[in-house]
């Protein structure tokens, strides 16, 4: 196997507020390998987005990174230490260089008053040694690329004068124009039609293997993560809960929480099955329940819900790397 | 290009429409106040023992023209209002151009100067505030902004014309010195005028300045939050650059906007400055022509003249907007 384009080793991340610590990411580890799409799929408030945004240094600056926490990206001259990178100009790589990252709402994403093709412009030239006319000719070709049709007239336009789906392309064209390493995708087709999402996913999904980059594809929908992801890894209040290849969490969810989000699906095939949504809400983080985080909301500790209530569950692993922390897993394996 | 000059076109076309009708508002408040200029005059001839007759009254009006329609006399004071001739005063009997002299302008340079020195002190203490984490920057700026908000101006240019009697033994008071008071402009006159118009600007800039940063800190505190500043960071953009170019300029419109605004407001709170410091300039003069000498005449001159500098700041204001953002360039009326 070759190694991880980007390893992410207990991972925990705090925010120093007015309530005290709050913590938004918990321990957690996973390896994205060069070309590989990663599926981070969790509830609003699960830390899926604090996840990506550590691997940019990106979070406010009440965030404080557990002394533990390592996050280290190969790119083919050398190893970085993310979490080490503290002045502005260090942190230049994983901010557009090596790392890029797309957002949920494109509108937002640009700035209102500066066209799309000076931003382009903008981050080539921090990036690179290029002229301004050669940082011009290729946001071009990255427009282009990304199907936006005139693209030269449109590199002169603002992003209020793009459709919803064409902002999302430019936001894609921009954040690849530097071929980075590993886009980020934080929502990124939630705010769009579903037509455009499709359009927009097989674009991503073309653009992996000719930049022969990774993704980490943050989502709720699990229904896009089957068709993007190679991987999925699930997150709950901070903590990982399941990882595997999308087969393995999706046609054999370990944990109850995996399996609670695939029950909540609407099915189209069976229009009168009911809806069964997981119970109950996410609790705070400021007051994150002991043993296992999702105890709380959990139908299935029938029998063990002393030991799920008290002891926080390890992972535990099969055969193929499809890794849960989950009390009932580790008693599969006792009996 | 072709956005901005229509854009620049619309505009001007809107501010001229705008004046019109303000000057038809200003000509009708003027007529609307009891009496004409002929009876005025003629009661105050009556004061002095003159013998006044109806027929004089008709003839005086004949004479200033008062028997003409409404529309015309309207038409005809527009015409010379945007040449600059205002007609007599009623009451004085002066032409109004002569009376308000350099007053007005002078008045305006002053609202002007305090306006500009206000923003220029809060544009970066605004923008520094709302970014700043540390607190004693925030708690100091704080006190500053709150001292200029609650401290009522008369109460500032009192304390200063104390504090300058008992230390330099002169109150600060007027806009010129004796001997500049009447002379004709020079260079000499000029510095006269700046070593006494400081104070006023001073004075109006203090409250104009505190309440300029609280504006500032709010919408930059507003812009800095916005995914399109994360966006930029993650991009690779940092330190000044992501500062100013991405919330800082941003935030700028709304205040830019108000401009207009904010001369309207500076110029109401000159007269009682303008009192204090026994300044002469036009807005002790509108109030003593609206309330005391019932001075229609001279009183509309100096509303319509702040309304067309207050038209102008906004057309202006409009075209930098229009440079700056390129959303106002392509909406022609928004």
């Amino acid at each position: 196997m070759t190694s991880p384009l980007i390893s992410v080793k207990n991972l925990t991340l705090r925010f120093k507020t007015d309530e005290g610590m709050v913590t938004a990411v918990n321990d957690v580890s996973f390896d994205i390998a060069p070309g590989e799409v990663l599926g981070l799929v969790g509830e609003s408030g699960s830390g899926k987005s604090v996840t990506a945004k550590a691997l940019m240094m990106l979070n406010a600056e009440n965030s404080v990174y557990d002394d533990n926490s390592r996050i280290t990206l190969r790119t083919d001259e050398r190893e970085i230490d993310v979490l080490s990178l503290k002045r502005p100009k260090d942190q230049m790589i994983i901010r557009g260089g090596a790392i890029s990252m797309i957002f949920q709402e494109p509108m937002a994403s640009f700035a209102p008053a500066i066209s799309i093709g000076d931003q382009m412009i903008e981050q080539l030239m921090i990036h690179s040694d290029m002229t301004p006319a050669q940082a011009k000719e290729v946001s071009i070709e990255m427009l282009n690329r990304v199907g936006i049709p005139e693209p030269a007239h449109r590199f002169k336009q603002y992003a209020f004068e793009f459709s919803g789906g064409m902002r999302q392309r430019a936001m894609i064209a921009m954040a690849l124009s530097t071929k980075p390493r590993l886009l980020i995708a934080d929502e990124p087709t939630t705010a769009l039609d579903v037509t455009i999402q499709a359009q927009v996913i097989e674009l991503m999904k073309d653009l992996v293997d000719e930049f022969h980059m990774s993704i980490l594809f943050i989502t709720h929908d699990l229904g896009v993560i089957a068709q993007t992801a190679d991987r999925v890894a699930v997150m709950y209040l901070g903590n990982l809960v399941e990882t595997g290849t999308v087969r393995q969490v999706i046609n054999t969810p370990a944990h109850p929480y995996t399996r609670g989000l695939l029950n909540s699906l609407p099915k189209l095939d069976d229009l009168e099955a009911q809806l069964t949504p997981v119970p109950g809400d996410i609790p705070s983080p400021l007051d994150r329940p002991s043993g296992c985080v999702f105890h709380t909301r959990c139908v299935e500790t029938a029998g063990i819900a002393e030991q799920c209530r008290t002891q926080i569950p390890g992972y535990t692993s099969d055969s193929s790397n499809h890794q849960v922390a989950c009390h009932l897993a580790t008693q599969g394996d006792q009996s | 290009m072709f956005h901005f000059l229509q854009f620049a076109a619309t505009r001007a076309a809107l501010a001229v429409i705008t004046l019109i009708m303000v000057s038809f508002i200003v000509f009708s408040l003027m007529e609307l106040v009891p009496g004409d200029c002929a009876e005025r005059y003629l009661a105050f001839k009556n004061t002095t023992g003159a013998q006044i007759s109806v027929a004089d009254i008709e003839a005086e009006r004949v004479r200033l023209g008062l028997d003409k329609p409404y529309v015309v006399r309207w038409g005809t004071w527009i015409v010379n209002a945007f040449q600059g001739d205002f007609g007599d005063s009623c009451i004085l009997r002066l032409n109004i151009s002569q009376l308000l002299g350099e007053k007005f302008w002078i008045s305006l340079v002053i609202c002007l100067t305090s306006l500009l020195v206000a923003y220029l002190i809060a544009i970066p203490v605004g923008i520094i505030s709302a970014t700043s984490k540390s607190p004693v920057v925030n708690n100091s700026l704080r006190l500053v902004s709150y001292l200029g908000l609650a401290m009522p101006n008369f109460l500032l240019a009192l304390m200063i014309m104390l504090f300058s009697t008992m230390v330099f033994g002169d109150s600060l008071t007027g806009l010129f010195s004796k001997e500049f008071r009447d002379a004709a402009w020079s260079y000499e006159r000029f510095i006269d005028f700046i070593s006494r118009a400081w104070l006023p600007i001073f004075i109006l800039g203090w409250s104009a300045t505190a309440f300029a940063i609280q504006t500032v800190r709010a919408l930059m505190s507003d812009e800095v939050g916005k995914l399109y500043v994360l966006a930029a960071a993650a991009r690779g953009v940092t330190g000044r650059r992501l500062l100013w170019r991405y919330p800082a300029r941003h935030s700028l419109g709304p205040i830019i906007n108000s401009l207009g605004f904010d001369l309207n407001r500076i110029f109401n709170e000159l007269p009682i400055v303008a009192l204090i410091l026994t300044l002469t300039e036009a807005g002790a003069l509108l109030i003593e022509s609206l309330a005391r000498s019932n001075d229609q005449q001279l009183a509309g001159a100096i509303i319509f003249l702040l309304t067309a500098s207050i038209v102008g700041i906004n057309f202006v204001t409009d075209i930098i907007l229009a440079l700056t953002d390129p959303r106002v360039r392509r909406s022609i009326l928004g």
